[in-house]
């Protein structure tokens, strides 16, 4: 397309390293991150309750993981569409996505919560009987809602997203040493398939974590939320993550002004998503006005989550979607960085809004809400840490990828 | 730069100049001419290369499209139209005086956003779409069916592997030795004059036999549906969706062979209670007072009780002893029609249902419910969606189902009471009384029992109390604190009204002087 080409630097040039100063970050940030993590959950059990305490896990859990499997999206998208542009962003992500396997681990306190009844209100014993559930939907039930199937579905869930994960990253690896080009084609001929089975894995996996929270309450378009959600901040992620390692002096000449404004037209792109889905999912209910459906956006239009709702509407979809609409504002990094960082924090309230309503304390007061970001923050410091780990015994930049150079070159029209 | 050509130039033989074009072999050095023309002024300049090519619109001098405000405000005008359209055809604004159809539909708001918010989207993005479409094409000066340019033989190579620069004879800058001078100085190899596109503007006489074709064939299916509609077919109708046209559910009214009654739409089970309906304040539920109706018709007071809790007084037996068993067994209907009949009788003294007595029934006099704003307002809303479309908004009997039986003069129409009748007052139509009417209904009025619940049946006898003391208010029942205010508006409308007479009367004696 472009009539000059950019030149390639070696793959040991220092601007592909991690800087030495976030490379430092790792190890405080591990052991922070399990201090928090652990002490947050703890705070909460004891100050607030066992629901409540597991819900802020589940939704520090959640988030992070709407960003690794947003992350493993993304890769997957690149390979399938045979992508240029994003060569230069696209190992940020895949160092996001590898962390679906410290993920599966994080997992085990939420597979024994199915077992104890401390998250999940079908796991509870007499569930039925206190809520006068007829035995006959019950059963039917409890086919798919019973903890052994439970864990053996999330089992499935992860071992298809670590696989998927470890794959793609493995490859673009052994690419950095090799330069094969075998290797993109391959991973380019299998990421179909992979994508096939994400959006399975994805859309039970929702299902089955966050929506069985409310196990009467049931809504198709649900895999879909979360997926969007988790799309949305990963290219959020990515934006912000770029930015930073820019800062600190890597990858300054590779990651250009039109880099942000393709990943800003994404965002833009899936915040509209993100409102249509949204929305989409409450009209049905809405409109259709079927009491078993309507209970979950009940629960969530009264007390103080009816203000949640509210401003999830005007700050989740109504500012970022005028404030990322002009290309004056996408070809600013800064500033685009700004609003993604903005709607990292904005998907952490979405996530809240999902998952603790159904912890039956309300909003959960200040205690509540100050228990929960420390359990969000400690796992996020924890990601962070690993991932900078990872990323300083590799380069943060794909350096033999075959289309490194069309993405070097990239330009907007 | 300073001289000044007249324009546009013309050659010898007689054709017009439409610009000068120059060919370069790369594109760095077309960019480099193109910094040039750009620096040296011109604005009306154009490059044509055989693929796109990055920065060639800056060093062009290109200013960035308008389109995306153009679609911006296309979008915004599609979110503006699909509002107003929903919001006005609900009825709920002035701007469209005498489309107002205020009618409540499925009990939601006159305004429900989230049921607007679909077509919103739809015209938005609708006409987004079409505003950058056809701005774009505003902007490309499209259709345009020839380009000059395409008159330079050389200039097939625009495709190939040849970049041009060209100078439009339009722009204010332009002379043609000059522009001819810069481009050659430029590096630009084969500079040449383009002239204007001479061939007949006439279309040519197929096209436009072969686009009156496409246009009348283009009607023949209209013309079918016109055709269908006036005409009789033997074969039966073809239905897209079988299970929907015949729906093996059974409508209102319709018989069935599964009950021995053959009754579709099912009673309710003798002895059962609705959900939240386990209630036993007779008097709340019938308008009458029972204690002192049963000290003076003790049977009609078992009937009744017998009626409101069904199997309950069976076993209790007090106060019916025989009577009210009967009745039992005939159902409710026949007790429903009975006092509905005794209604009419005191109301319009019908004389065949006359004979029987006249209306002493110890109606309750005053709203059980404990009347507040709240109640108002839920007895407005309730007036609003069951009793305006007869009684009108206003209560004068006029809304909108007796306007259509006037206009239609249908023969079986009785029209609906004015509510501002003083027959319909409180101190001759008590409370209890308009409350059981509402319940069980008048002359043409249906029952509103299994509709409404008791309790907006009530705020309802509020809400008309009220609406009949709003027409007859005097300035004494406003609050001394908004008094003032009211004689303000007053004056107003009188000094408006009086001004209109004025006017009316200057017209009239104006056609009189014209006569």
């Amino acid at each position: 397309m472009s009539h000059k080409a950019v030149a390639i630097k070696p793959a040991d040039d220092p601007a592909f390293q991690l800087p030495a100063s976030l490379a430092g970050l790792s190890l405080p940030m591990i052991i922070g991150g399990i201090v928090a993590l652990v002490g947050g959950a703890f705070f909460s059990n004891s100050a607030i309750g066992g629901r409540f305490g597991m819900s802020s896990y589940l939704v520090a859990y959640m988030y992070c993981l709407t960003l690794a499997i947003g992350s493993l999206f993304f890769v997957l998208i690149q390979h399938l569409s045979r992508a240029g542009w994003s060569v230069v962003v696209r190992r940020v992500a895949e160092l996001m996505m590898i962390m679906v396997i410290p993920l599966a681990l994080l997992f085990i306190p939420i597979a024994v919560s199915a077992y104890t009844g401390s998250l999940y209100a079908w796991s509870v014993e007499g569930y039925q009987a206190d809520h006068g559930i007829p035995s006959v939907i019950w059963e039917q039930k409890e086919l798919w809602l019973n903890p052994n199937w439970f864990v053996v579905r999330s089992l499935i869930y992860l071992i298809v997203w670590c696989g998927i994960a470890a794959w793609y990253y493995r490859g673009s690896q052994r690419q950095d040493e090799t330069g094969e080009i075998t290797i993109t084609e391959n991973l380019q001929a299998r990421s179909g398939p992979a994508i096939i089975a994400f959006s399975f894995c994805t859309s039970f996996a929702a299902f089955d974590w966050v929506m069985s929270l409310a196990p009467m309450w049931f809504s198709t378009m649900f895999g879909v939320y979360i997926f969007t959600g988790s799309i949305l901040s990963a290219h959020c992620a990515i934006c912000l993550f770029s930015f930073l390692l820019q800062r600190a002096g890597a990858m300054r000449d590779e990651v250009t002004v039109e880099h942000y404004h393709d990943l800003g037209k994404l965002i833009f792109g899936f915040i509209c998503f993100w409102g249509y889905i949204s929305f989409s999912q409450y009209m049905l209910i809405w409109y259709a006005n079927i009491p078993e459906e309507t209970h979950w956006f009940y629960t969530r239009s009264t007390d103080g989550w009816f203000n949640v709702s509210v401003l999830l509407m005007v700050l989740h979809w109504g500012l970022p979607f005028a404030g990322t609409m002009s290309r004056h504002v996408r070809r600013r990094p800064w500033l685009i960085t700004c609003w993604a960082a903005y709607i990292l924090v904005l998907h952490l309230v979405d996530l809240y809004w999902i998952i603790m309503p159904e912890a039956g304390m309300g909003l959960g007061g200040a205690t509540g809400i100050i228990a929960t970001l420390i359990c969000v923050i400690g796992m996020i410091a924890l990601m962070l840490g690993l991932m900078l780990k990872l990323a300083a015994g590799t380069r943060v930049v794909a350096v033999r990828d075959p289309r490194l150079g069309e993405s070097l070159a990239f330009e907007n029209f | 730069m300073t001289e000044s050509q007249p324009k546009p130039q013309t050659v010898a033989d007689d054709k017009k100049v439409h610009g000068v074009v120059a060919e370069f072999t790369d594109v760095d050095s077309l960019l480099a001419a193109c910094r040039r023309v750009r620096d040296a002024g011109y604005t009306k300049a154009d490059a044509f290369t055989p693929f796109p090519v990055h920065g060639i619109d800056t060093a062009l001098g290109i200013k960035p499209t308008v389109l995306p405000w153009i679609s911006l405000a296309a979008g915004l005008t599609g979110t503006t139209i699909a509002l107003l359209m929903q919001i006005s055809l609900n009825g709920q604004t002035d701007l469209f005086e005498g489309i107002q159809y205020p009618y409540i539909i499925s009990g939601k708001p006159f305004i429900s956003l989230p049921a607007f918010i679909p077509v919103t989207f739809e015209l938005t993005i609708l006409l987004a779409s079409f505003g950058t479409f056809f701005g774009m094409w505003a902007l490309n000066g499209l259709p345009k069916f020839s380009n000059p340019m395409f008159t330079s033989p050389r200039f097939d190579r625009a495709t190939d592997d040849t970049f041009f620069l060209f100078l439009d004879a339009k722009d204010s800058r332009f002379d043609e030795a000059g522009a001819k001078a810069l481009l050659g100085e430029l590096g630009g190899e084969y500079v040449e004059p383009v002239m204007e596109d001479d061939s007949s503007k006439v279309i040519p006489k197929g096209l436009l036999i072969a686009l009156a074709t496409v246009i009348c064939l283009s009607s023949i299916p209209a013309l079918a549906v016109l055709r269908m509609r006036v005409t009789k077919s033997g074969s039966p109708r073809f239905h897209i969706f079988p299970d929907m046209d015949f729906s093996p559910s059974k409508d209102a009214q319709q018989t069935t062979t599964l009950f021995a009654d053959g009754r579709a739409m099912r009673p309710d089970v003798p002895g059962t209670v609705r959900r939240g309906e386990m209630d036993w304040d007779l008097n709340f539920k019938t308008g009458i007072d029972m204690d002192e109706l049963a000290s003076i018709d003790a049977p009609r007071a078992a009937q009744l009780v017998a009626m409101q809790s069904d199997v309950a007084v069976d076993d209790e037996d007090e106060v019916a002893p025989e009577e009210a068993a009967d009745e039992e067994a005939s159902a409710e209907e026949p007790a429903v029609e009975e006092q509905a009949a005794e209604e009419d009788t005191a109301d319009e003294a019908e004389p065949a249902a006359a004979a029987e007595t006249a209306d002493n029934t110890p109606w309750l006099t005053e709203n059980p419910l404990e009347l507040s704003d709240e109640a108002l307002a839920r007895g407005q809303q309730q007036f609003n969606i069951y009793c305006s479309v007869c009684h009108g908004m206003n209560g004068r009997g006029n809304g909108l189902v007796n306007r259509r039986a006037q206009k239609i003069l249908a023969t079986t129409w009785t029209p609906p009471s004015n509510m501002h009748d003083p027959t319909l007052y409180s101190d001759v139509y008590p409370d209890g009384k308009l409350f059981s009417t509402i319940t069980n209904g008048v002359r043409k009025m249906p029952g509103y029992a299994s509709q409404i619940k008791a309790k907006d049946r009530w705020a309802i006898v509020a809400y008309v109390r009220a609406l009949q003391a709003s027409q007859d208010a005097t300035l004494e029942d406003v609050p001394e604190s908004q008094r003032s205010g009211v004689e303000k508006e007053q004056a107003e409308v009188q000094a408006k009204l009086k001004a209109a007479a004025e006017a009316e009367a200057a017209k009239a004696a104006e056609a009189a002087n014209a006569e």
